[in-house]
């Protein structure tokens, strides 16, 4: 079955303002949603978050910074799920708690690289 | 130690032309630095290029459809590396980069880390 | 890092929040409180990206203890203030960091929130600032849940913490725990804010959203942590227990469409017995030679917690322990509930006759509650036409739609 990795992008944009009770209650959708993925099978590794920041290695080996946290833009985390296709990868990526946060999901197709799984 | 993951970005919008010398040399090399990688305990996990097809869902569910082709900023693929903090994992990019040949890698720190 | 669990327990952001606050104000003193608070914000969300899709790490407190103090002294260091922090406090930054660790044990932990119970209850602040500060502080309560559970704006909320954090950087008060010729009277203010912070919680005129359940189990968590403690005294059990008497009906108070429901028609098993026998032993460890309102509240709700009807309720000793309250402290409301009494013991036309005189009473004009009480006495008096009538003139008093509701469902159960 195909693998998709999904990019999370943006969402949780006013978490600094929330309360602790708030973050737990998020923190908790998301175990749920990924612990459920487990269980039925679709989730093959519920993935990380990625901190704010970080380094960019140009062509020309020169080291820039960014990405800025403030970007939009910027990849906060991943995840990689088993799906039959991209329809129903896209499903499961419309019921993970990025959306509800008002955050984008990248869904993106693994060649099948013809290695024995 | 910290993990990083290398998230490398356009270079690959229009391969050139290669020989199938040229091929097997390129092959040989990644397959030579995931080995090295591996050996040397800094390569956690190879990743995977990422192909072009796919999809964006957006926050209100409406989906808009790739390929993303035309994207500088599209992201090619992926590894995770681990490294003593940012510096050391950007040399590593630095190798990987001369195995890539164009585009740019970012260099990203996991969230989850011992303190 | 293998993930424990994917399940914390239940308000460990709010609770470890509180308990950082508590100890790194106490090393870094009262003037740095609103940098304290920022960095334990920063723990706590990087806490959430860190565990929302690995897990939960192993001892996640610990996580959370070492990531805040981290970023605490990063930021102090950075801004060259450790310096001058340490010359103030004569200690080097490997002794500060210690201490530090060591308040954060387990068993430390209670001598520093203790303290801070009493900084949130200092007497130079406002009884409802001391509410407003004892929720953001003790309870990790964000702005807009303290604002949704006291019926505040947020801007209201914000700004009467600010000036509480002020006042007490101004006046540079230490976190300490108050010397022994003053621990009652401080003692006395902690158990006020502690007592009016659960009727702010438990007071039906303010709806029924679920963060005032909250706020009564903070305040009930507060008034625990201080009876474990060496500092507690007999009227701090008594208010524990009186506060588990009320927490121990909170689950038949409201329907399930949030409707009141009035004691007499309460359903008397949905209540909670493990905590009623909680209360009892607390309020059996508050023996005082000198029983204050506290003791006496505790042991009429004890009265009404251990009936197994209203008919069957022990009356004639709630009239007896109302009175001594009165002994205590004049107050209509009390002389109000001492009339319900008497009338619901067989006297009613005595109830009626007192409560009538509570009519002329300034502060009663408007109260609702008297109008119910008189209506209620004609009714067990059979006088249904009367009863209606006091019903109808509470009717244009209730000012929440649940109170309107619930004399409304009255007047209709009569009028049938």
């Amino acid at each position: 079955m195909p693998k998709y990795m999904f990019v999370y992008r943006g969402g949780h944009e006013d978490m600094e303002h929330s309360s602790p009770e708030q973050m737990q209650q998020v923190m908790q959708m998301w175990m749920d949603w990924i612990q459920g993925g487990v269980e039925a099978g679709w989730m093959v590794d519920g993935g990380d978050a990625l901190k704010p920041g970080g380094a960019i290695v140009n062509s020309d080996l020169s080291i820039t910074d960014g990405p800025f946290a403030e970007s939009k833009e910027l990849v906060g985390g991943y995840s990689m799920v088993e799906a039959p296709d991209l329809a129903a990868a896209i499903e499961i990526a419309k019921g993970s708690p990025m959306p509800k946060s008002g955050g984008t999901v990248e869904v993106r197709e693994l060649p099948n690289l013809g290695k024995q799984e | 130690m910290a993990k990083f993951m290398f998230l490398q970005r356009g270079g690959c919008e229009s391969p050139p032309e290669m020989t199938p010398e040229q091929m097997e040399a390129g092959m040989k090399a990644w397959m030579d630095w995931v080995n090295n990688g591996t050996e040397e305990g800094w390569l956690l996990d190879p990743g995977s290029p990422l192909s072009g097809t796919g999809a964006l869902v957006k926050p209100d569910l409406t989906v808009i459809d790739g390929p993303f082709t035309e994207s500088k900023e599209l992201v090619g693929g992926y590894s995770i590396v681990e490294a003593a903090d940012l510096a050391e994992a950007c040399e590593l990019a630095k190798q990987t980069m001369k195995l890539a040949g164009g585009g740019k890698i970012e260099v990203r720190e996991f969230a989850v880390f011992d303190q | 890092m293998k993930p424990a669990t994917n399940q914390l327990v239940e308000h460990f952001f709010r609770h470890e929040s509180a308990n950082l606050v508590a100890v790194l104000t106490r090393a870094f003193g009262i003037r740095r409180i609103n940098l304290v608070e920022d960095m334990v914000q920063v723990a706590m969300l990087e806490a959430m990206h860190a565990w929302k899709q690995r897990g939960v790490p192993e001892n996640p407190a610990a996580w959370i203890h070492r990531v805040a103090k981290n970023r605490i002294l990063d930021y102090l260091r950075r801004e060259k203030t450790y310096e001058k922090a340490i010359t103030l406090s004569g200690q080097s930054i490997d002794e500060q960091e210690s201490i530090v660790d060591q308040w954060l044990e387990e068993e430390q932990l209670p001598d520093s929130l203790l303290r801070m119970i009493f900084v949130c209850c200092h007497p130079s602040l406002e009884r409802k600032t001391q509410i407003a500060l004892t929720l953001k502080t003790l309870c990790g309560f964000g702005i807009s849940e303290i604002a949704r559970g006291l019926l505040l704006p947020n801007e209201t909320v914000k700004k009467r913490i600010q000036r509480a954090k002020n006042s007490l950087a101004e006046s540079n008060v230490r976190i300490e725990l108050p010397s022994a010729d003053q621990l009652t009277q401080r003692l006395d203010v902690v158990h006020d804010v502690l007592y009016l912070m659960f009727n702010e919680g438990y007071s039906t005129s303010h709806g029924t959203e679920p963060i005032r359940d909250d706020i009564c189990e903070e305040a009930a968590r507060l008034c625990y942590l201080l009876c474990e403690s060496p500092f507690s005294a007999p009227t701090t059990k008594a208010l524990l227990a009186l506060l588990l008497f009320h927490a121990a009906r909170f689950d038949a108070r409201t329907d399930e469409a949030g409707t009141i429901i009035l004691l007499e028609d309460q359903d008397r098993s949905k209540w909670d017995h493990r905590l009623i026998c909680a209360a009892q032993s607390w309020l059996a460890k508050s023996k005082s030679d000198q029983p204050t309102t506290f003791h006496l509240e505790a042991a009429i709700a004890m009265q009404h917690c251990i009936a197994p009807s209203v008919e069957e309720t022990n009356w004639d000793t709630i009239v007896i322990l109302y009175s001594r309250l009165l002994q205590l402290r004049e107050s209509p409301i009390y002389t109000l509930n001492r009339a319900i009494a008497v009338g619901q013991a067989g006297h009613t036309r005595e109830a009626m006759a007192q409560l009538q005189s509570l009519q002329n009473h300034e502060e009663m004009k408007h109260y609702l509650l008297l109008d119910c009480a008189l209506a209620r006495m004609y009714e067990l008096d059979g006088n249904t036409a009367k009863a209606i009538d006091s019903y109808l003139i509470a009717l244009p008093k209730a000012v929440a739609p649940h109170e309107k509701e619930v004399l409304e469902k009255k007047l209709r159960k009569l009028t049938e």
